[in-house]
Parts: structure tokens; C-alpha cells; sequence
């Protein structure tokens, strides 16, 4: 039925060429195979959620060009005015902008005065507003309070009280789950005490093993410099960023203002993986392109170098359809036995990925996915040329004898 | 001959230009994107200090807590890439080495006085007087500070040639003021634009950063109080320590250190300093670990700090890859093309070509086709250079260019490929036999 016998017969004669396209296709599986497994791996990682309002925050960096400039009177009049600005929903100082691949970390113990089994969390000193400005959750517990906040010099030490933490460090401080109201220590005797669990915050830093895990201070430090973070009612942030940068020049001309959005501080620190996940793509889509027409090309070849017999094959009484099928079959042989190959291959390679280059594995799963696909494609490339192959009609081929 | 066989090979070019076509761009694609790949690592593995990369050193000391790794991992052997600030100055105090320097990252509001500019941040290295001849940095005016300012306060700033031409319009502006948050500086050099890719000199934040455009004293710490805008790393609760002076003499990690060594004499004099140092340290309570410390040339410091990522050398093999799929899809086109046109050889054969001619001739058209793929794959990899520079905002900017070397590569790379892609398909037509041909004519 599928003429297997007489397509065997046939490959063998033109084994090379038909050699060509299977390892062009073990390559292929082998590459694809790999790269979609670390694509997966990078988008997944990109589309973690933040808990934060990204999409409507801006972020701002001030430096006064004088030096002993009261840096809290002059927050608070930014911050106010930046507060009553329309489009404003509200605003916060922060030592650090979040996902910006920039920010500090501190080591916490669960009992005073522990030197081992820290758990290490990235700190962010803030004020009450931080709740709404970035749009966090708290799940359990409450806000920090005017009365909470306290203003500090780096040379001097700061001992918080008070702490709101991510569920992710509360799970990890205390596995049990009964975080809130608990102390924890920063490497002395002075307890701070977590009095709020915010569900979500990815922290400072995306690649980070420990990234969500974070703690903040209702604190202000007294920096040469600071920050703001603003968030705008939604689609209103590019209209009121513009605002922001004259008023806060007019406010106090003698700084520099520094400001972005947070999804383009977000898009940087998310820079590498999505040049990897693009990159790759443009290679799976390339080589699949690439392969697709090799096998359009060389079908095209052999039926050309065939015609003579397709001709007698229809004038024998061979249908269209068997002539196509003869060639899909045997397009199937090659393209399958370059796919198994290939299959061997991708592992192999992903070995040696994982091995030395920190890459994910690529499961079974994954491999067949893109096994099967690599397949369609090749049989969808054979189509053409099997179809034209039928319409060789038994007359042309019988003329030349 | 050769002449004639190029001539050969445009005709049969032209013969069938969809298939040669195909040909082309088969190479042009494998071309263009092992070489977009190619071109980013070779450049992430610049070393900007190759002509000193014998006689400099990266110097690290294991100063780091005894129970917990660097990182944060299991791993704790791992030494810290920067010195305390203790540790810097004791070292300072050594006159083994020919040149030292002690350094880090700040960055400072800068205005000039009756000036209509805006202030802007100037992106600052905090450093001993040493920087320049250690690194280098060429002076066009002027020079660099005096021992003494290595110590004591000094306000002193050596700024870039692009620096000069933005705030002086390019004049000798030795003698001139600046202000740094508000501190009067007196410029007393100008140098050189000196920007290392990667910026070997401090790996920290990012590698393929500028280089500083101000550069102070280290002897104005205290004086201005200077956190550094690098990175900060400590591990030890001292509660005992109060003030900016108790950050100085803390266990943070902060500052950079190079050395420059030129004897093995010299070399070991110095390992010998820093082993009786740590010991001498060891005894008072500190350096809690076992003995250890790094030197480390540029090159090897450039990989251990692997600026070349493993996300690049991955890359880096799938575009090798990618290449030698479109070598294999050349000799399957190669094979057909070349096989459609045996009658012609047939009669070349029978016509008294040699074997060999008809090798030779087959080959140059796949050459042809590999100069006119590794063109279009210049192309093709400068497109895909520009993309990864878009995608990469801003990390790349100065990596993803191709040098001559690079485009030369391209055309070898091209070139290399089809005589590998033309090689089968060559031998396969010189071995047919012209009878067969001869005989249907």
C-alpha cells in the first residue's frame, strides 16, 4: 500500500542527497530544541509579576548641586507638591528604585546577637505612602504610620522598630506562617518588629536567587541625594511626567532631576533575557524558514531527475494521489529519521548546555513538541512539489523512450 | 584559466538564479547571524590592557566572614572582589610595587561657576595619584596630583578631554574651578578620553559601562565624607563602629586595587608583604579565614569576572550551528544544481577537460556564491548588530560594532563555508562519466 519496497529502493540510490536533509534536519531539531527550551526559561521568567503598578510609576533621582542642603524640608516640599499635582494618585520617597537592578540588602536572624543561618532580604527605606504609590497588598496586618517614620544620617547606625515584609521572607523567616507580630534581628540585640506582610514585591534585583525577598523601613535616610516614586491614575503617566520635570525645576532649580518610567528601569533589567528570547527566535524562525525551502528545493530536484519514471509509473495505471503520496512517504522516511536523530542530538547538546553553561534542561515533552512541529513543517514543504508532481502528465514522459 | 572558470561560474550564476539565489542567502543568513553572535562575544572579550597584561594586577584579600560565603551560595572560598578601606591604605603604605592605585566609583553634582550650564552629574573615580601611568592615561594638559593627595584632603580633579570641550570648550583648563556637590575643585589635568571595553579596570557595575569622566583624590574621604557609588559589601554587625570614620574602619568592601609588577623578584616580594600583613591582621583578630589572597592579570580577571556570560557562549555555539546547517543545505542545493547541469560537463569531459578542471571550475562557482553570501551576511549581521543594540538599551552600545577584522571574518567565514558546502558536489560532477551524456545528445 505505501510502497515502501520501491521508496527504499529508491533512497538508496540517492542516499547522500537524502542523507543531506536528514542531518539538515537532526541540526535543526537539535537547535530548536534547545533554544525554545531556553526561551520558555526567559519568558517565564520575564512574566513573573512584580506586585508592583509598573505601568503607572515614575521614578525620580534628585541631587542638590549645594552641598548642606537640608535634603527632608526639601522632600517634603517635592513630595507635597508632588501629591496635589492632577493625575497624581500619590507619592513616596525611597531610597532605591525598585526593578532597577540597583538597590542595598541586609542579613536577618531570628534570634539577637546570631552571627550564622542568616536569611538575606533586600531593604527599601520609605514612608507610609509606599502601600499605595506602588500598589503592594498588604495581606496581613497594617501600614506604617506618620508616627512610625524616623530620619537618619548614614553615618549614623539606624535601628528600625518596625518592619512591613513580602509573605515570601515572612515564609522564610518563619516557615510556620505566623510571621506577623514577630521580631527579627539585623545581626544585634535591637528587635525590629514585622508588623505588616505585603503578598508581593519583586525587590531591586530580577536575577536575584532570593529576588521578593524584601523588607522596608518607615525611615528617611539623609543622603547627598534621593528619590521619589510617583504613580499616576492609569494612562495619565506620560502626560503628568512632563508636568513633573518643570515643576520640580521650578521648585528648586540648583539639582539635577534624573527621571524614568519604571517599565522602561523594568524593560533594562529585563534587557539580557529578552535579547536572548529574541535573538533565539529570530534563529528558530530563520532555520526552520531555511530548512523548508532546502527541502522544497531538493524535492523539487528529484522529481525533476524523475520524471520519465513518474510519467511511465501514470501510464501504467498509477492514480495522481499515488504519485503525491509516493513522494510524501518518502519525504515522512527521511524527515523521520533525520527527526530520531536529531531527537539524540538535542539531548546531547542540552547536556553539554546544562553541564557547563547554567542552562534548563529540555524535557521530553518539549523535544517531541518541537519534533512533531519540525515534521509538519517538512511535510507541509513537501507538498508542493509531490502535488506538481502528479500533474506530470503519462504522455510527456513516454515521448523520449 | 582561473579567469575563465569566474566567468564559468557568473553564466551558470545567472542560469539559475533562483536557485543560486537560495544559495546565497542560505550562506548570507548562516553568515550574518553566527556573526552578529561573533562579533558581541569578540568584543565582550577585549582586553584593553593586554600590552600590561603581564605586569598588572587585581589584588583581593580574603577579608569575608568565616561562616558565610561572598555570595551567598555554598561556596566559601570565594574571596570579595574589592579591600576594606583599612586594608587599601595599608596596603598604600608598601613601596614594593612600581605603581598602585586604590580607587572606586562616586559621582558628584557638577556646576561651574558664572556658567549658563544646568548642573549635571559627573560620573567620578576616587583613586591614588597613580591611575594614569598605571593604566596608561595619556595627558594632554597638565597632571596628575601629588603624593601627598593621596592621603590628605586635596580638592583636586583631573577631567576627560569630552569633559574639557563640555564645560571649558576645549581650552587648557589647567587652574580652572569646578564645583563637585557644591565643593570648589581645581582642575590640575586633562586626559585623554580613556574608555576601556569591557571596562576592565572595575567590573562591579556593569561591564561595558563608561569610564569616569572626573577623577579625585583618594585622600578626600574623610573631608567629604565619600560613599562610593560601586558596590558596597559587608557581613560583620559592628556596632562598636560610629560615624563616617567607623564605615572607614569597618569590614565593607569597597575599593578596587591594582598593582603594577614587573619582576618575579618583585612579585614575590609583594606576596610576601601581603602574607605577613594578613598574618599581622590574623593576630589582632581580623582576616578570620584561612590565608588567602589574589593577583590577577587583566586577562584572567576578565574571566573570572565572566564578562563573557554563559548566555553568550551559548549563542555563540548555536550560531556555529546555525552556520552548518546552512553549509549542509548549500551542498544539498549545490548537489542539485550542479548534477542539473552534468549533461554540460559531460561534454566539457568529452571535449578534453580533466577531471580536475571540472572540479576546479565547480569549486569556484561555490566560492562565488560564498563571496556573494559573505557580503550580504555583513550586511545581514550589521542589520542583526543594530537590533541587539536596540534590544540590548544600552548594555551593548559599544560592543555590538563590527571592526575590519570582524567584516573580514565574515567574507573568510562565507568563503570557508561554500568550499566545505562545494566540496562533495565538485568531486560528485568530475566523476560522471561523459558517455552517458554524450550518448541522449
Amino acid at each position: 500500500m505505501l510502497e515502501l519496497r520501491p521508496i527504499l529502493s529508491a533512497l538508496w540510490r540517492n542516499k547522500i542527497a537524502a542523507l543531506l536533509i536528514a542531518v539538515q534536519l537532526a541540526l535543526t531539531l537539535a537547535i530548536v530544541g534547545n533554544s525554545s527550551i531556553i526561551v520558555g526559561d526567559r519568558l517565564d521568567k520575564i512574566a513573573r509579576p512584580t506586585g508592583i503598578a509598573v505601568e503607572d510609576i515614575i521614578a525620580v533621582t534628585y541631587y542638590p548641586a549645594e552641598a548642606g542642603t537640608d535634603i527632608v524640608s526639601m522632600a517634603r516640599a517635592d513630595l507635597d507638591m508632588l501629591r496635589a499635582m492632577p493625575g497624581v494618585i500619590d507619592a513616596v520617597h525611597s531610597n532605591h528604585i525598585p526593578l532597577s537592578g540597583s538597590g542595598s540588602a541586609s542579613d536577618f536572624y531570628r534570634e539577637p546577637n546570631q552571627q550564622i543561618d542568616d536569611e538575606v532580604a533586600n531593604v527599601y527605606h520609605t514612608g507610609p505612602e509606599f502601600l499605595q504609590t506602588l500598589g503592594l497588598k498588604l495581606v496581613e496586618g497594617r501600614n506604617f504610620t506618620p508616627a512610625d517614620m524616623e530620619t537618619w544620617n548614614p553615618n549614623d547606625r539606624y535601628h528600625p522598630k518596625v518592619t512591613i515584609v513580602t509573605k515570601q521572607f515572612a515564609d522564610i523567616m518563619f516557615p510556620e506562617g505566623n510571621a506577623l507580630g514577630k521580631f527579627i534581628y539585623g545581626g544585634g540585640d535591637n528587635p525590629i518588629e514585622i508588623i505588616g506582610i505585603v503578598e508581593r514585591h519583586l525587590g531591586a534585583w530580577t536575577s536575584w536567587a532570593k529576588a521578593g525577598s524584601v523588607a522596608f523601613y518607615p525611615s528617611f535616610p539623609k543622603f547627598t541625594f534621593g528619590r521619589y516614586l510617583i504613580r499616576t491614575e492609569p494612562g495619565k503617566r506620560d502626560q503628568v511626567f512632563k508636568a513633573i520635570e518643570e515643576r520640580l525645576a521650578q521648585l528648586e532649580p540648583n539639582r539635577v532631576i534624573d527621571m524614568q518610567t519604571l517599565s522602561e528601569r523594568l524593560n533594562k533589567s529585563y534587557a539580557r533575557e529578552n535579547l536572548m528570547v529574541k535573538v533565539l527566535s529570530a534563529v528558530i524562525g530563520m532555520l526552520t524558514f531555511i530548512i523548508a525551502l532546502g527541502i522544497v528545493g531538493l524535492t523539487f530536484f528529484w522529481i525533476n531527475q524523475r520524471r520519465k519514471q513518474i510519467g511511465v509509473r501514470r501510464a501504467l495505471g498509477a492514480t495522481r494521489t499515488n504519485i503525491s503520496r509516493y513522494f510524501l512517504v518518502e519525504n515522512c522516511l527521511i524527515a523521520g529519521s533525520g527527526i530520531a536523530i536529531g531527537m539524540a542530538a538535542a539531548q546531547i547538546g542540552n547536556h553539554f548546555m546544562v553541564a557547563n553553561y547554567s542552562q534548563p534542561a529540555l524535557p521530553l515533552s518539549v523535544m517531541l513538541v518541537c519534533a512533531l512541529m519540525l515534521l509538519c513543517v517538512s511535510l507541509v514543504a513537501a507538498l508542493v512539489p509531490a502535488l506538481r508532481a502528479a500533474n506530470i502528465s503519462p504522455a510527456t514522459a513516454t515521448r523520449s523512450v | 584559466m582561473i579567469g575563465y572558470y569566474f566567468s564559468l561560474a557568473m553564466r551558470s550564476l545567472r542560469g539559475t538564479p533562483i536557485l543560486s539565489a537560495l544559495m546565497v542567502a542560505a550562506i548570507a543568513v548562516g553568515v550574518g547571524a553566527s556573526m552578529t553572535v561573533l562579533t558581541l562575544n569578540y568584543m565582550m572579550s577585549q582586553n584593553a590592557l593586554s600590552h600590561k597584561d603581564e605586569v598588572l594586577f587585581a589584588v583581593q584579600l580574603d577579608s569575608w566572614d568565616p561562616n558565610a560565603s561572598y555570595r551567598g551560595d555554598s561556596n566559601l572560598t570565594r574571596m570579595p572582589w574589592e579591600l576594606t578601606y583599612r586594608d587599601a591604605q595599608a596596603l598604600l603604605r608598601s613601596d614594593t610595587p612600581s605603581r598602585q592605585v586604590a580607587m572606586h566609583r562616586w559621582g558628584a553634582t557638577v556646576t561651574v561657576d558664572d556658567s549658563e550650564m544646568r548642573p549635571f552629574i559627573g560620573q567620578t573615580r576616587v583613586t591614588t595619584r597613580d591611575f594614569f601611568a598605571l593604566f596608561d592615561v595619556d595627558f594632554l594638559h597638565g597632571g596628575t596630583w601629588e603624593k601627598n593627595a593621596d592621603s590628605n584632603p586635596a580638592q583636586q580633579v583631573v577631567i576627560t578631554r569630552k569633559t574639557n570641550e563640555k564645560l571649558f570648550g576645549g581650552e587648557n583648563s589647567v587652574g580652572e574651578t569646578i564645583n563637585m556637590d557644591g565643593h570648589p575643585f581645581t582642575v590640575i589635568g586633562v586626559i585623554e578620553n580613556w574608555n576601556p571595553v569591557p571596562k576592565v579596570h572595575d567590573l562591579n557595575n556593569g561591564a561595558f559601562d563608561d569610564s569616569e569622566a572626573f577623577y579625585i583624590p583618594f585622600g578626600l574621604h574623610r573631608k567629604l565624607e565619600i560613599f562610593s557609588w560601586g558596590n558596597t559589601n559587608s557581613w560583620k554587625h559592628e556596632e562598636d563602629l560610629e560615624g563616617f570614620e567607623g564605615f572607614l574602619q569597618s569590614e565593607s568592601v569597597w575599593i578596587q586595587y591594582w598593582v603594577e609588577l614587573h619582576t618575579d623578584e618583585q612579585k614575590q616580594r609583594f606576596e610576601n608583604f601581603l602574607t605577613s600583613y594578613i598574618q599581622e591582621q590574623k593576630a589582632q583578630g581580623r582576616f578570620e579565614r584561612p590565608l588567602k589572597f589574589g593577583l590577577t592579570q587583566p586577562s584572567e580577571w576578565l574571566v573570572v569576572n565572566e564578562v563573557l556570560r554563559d548566555d553568550n557562549r551559548v549563542l555563540g555555539w548555536l550560531s556555529l550551528a546555525f552556520l552548518l546547517v546552512c553549509v549542509v543545505n548549500a551542498v544539498a542545493l549545490l548537489l542539485a544544481k550542479f548534477l542539473r547541469k552534468a549533461p554540460e560537463a559531460g561534454v566539457r569531459r568529452a571535449l578534453g577537460a580533466s577531471r580536475n578542471a571540472i572540479f576546479t571550475q565547480h569549486l569556484i562557482e561555490s566560492v562565488c556564491i560564498g563571496i556573494l553570501g559573505g557580503l550580504m551576511g555583513i550586511l545581514l549581521s550589521m542589520f542583526g548588530l543594530s537590533a541587539v543594540k536596540s534590544l540590548a538599551m544600552g548594555f551593548a552600545d559599544r560592543i555590538a560594532q563590527m571592526d575590519w577584522l570582524m567584516m573580514l571574518s565574515a567574507v573568510g567565514l562565507a568563503v570557508v563555508a561554500s568550499l566545505l558546502a562545494g566540496l562533495y558536489p565538485a568531486w560528485r560532477i568530475s566523476r560522471t562519466s561523459p558517455s552517458i551524456y554524450l550518448k541522449t545528445q
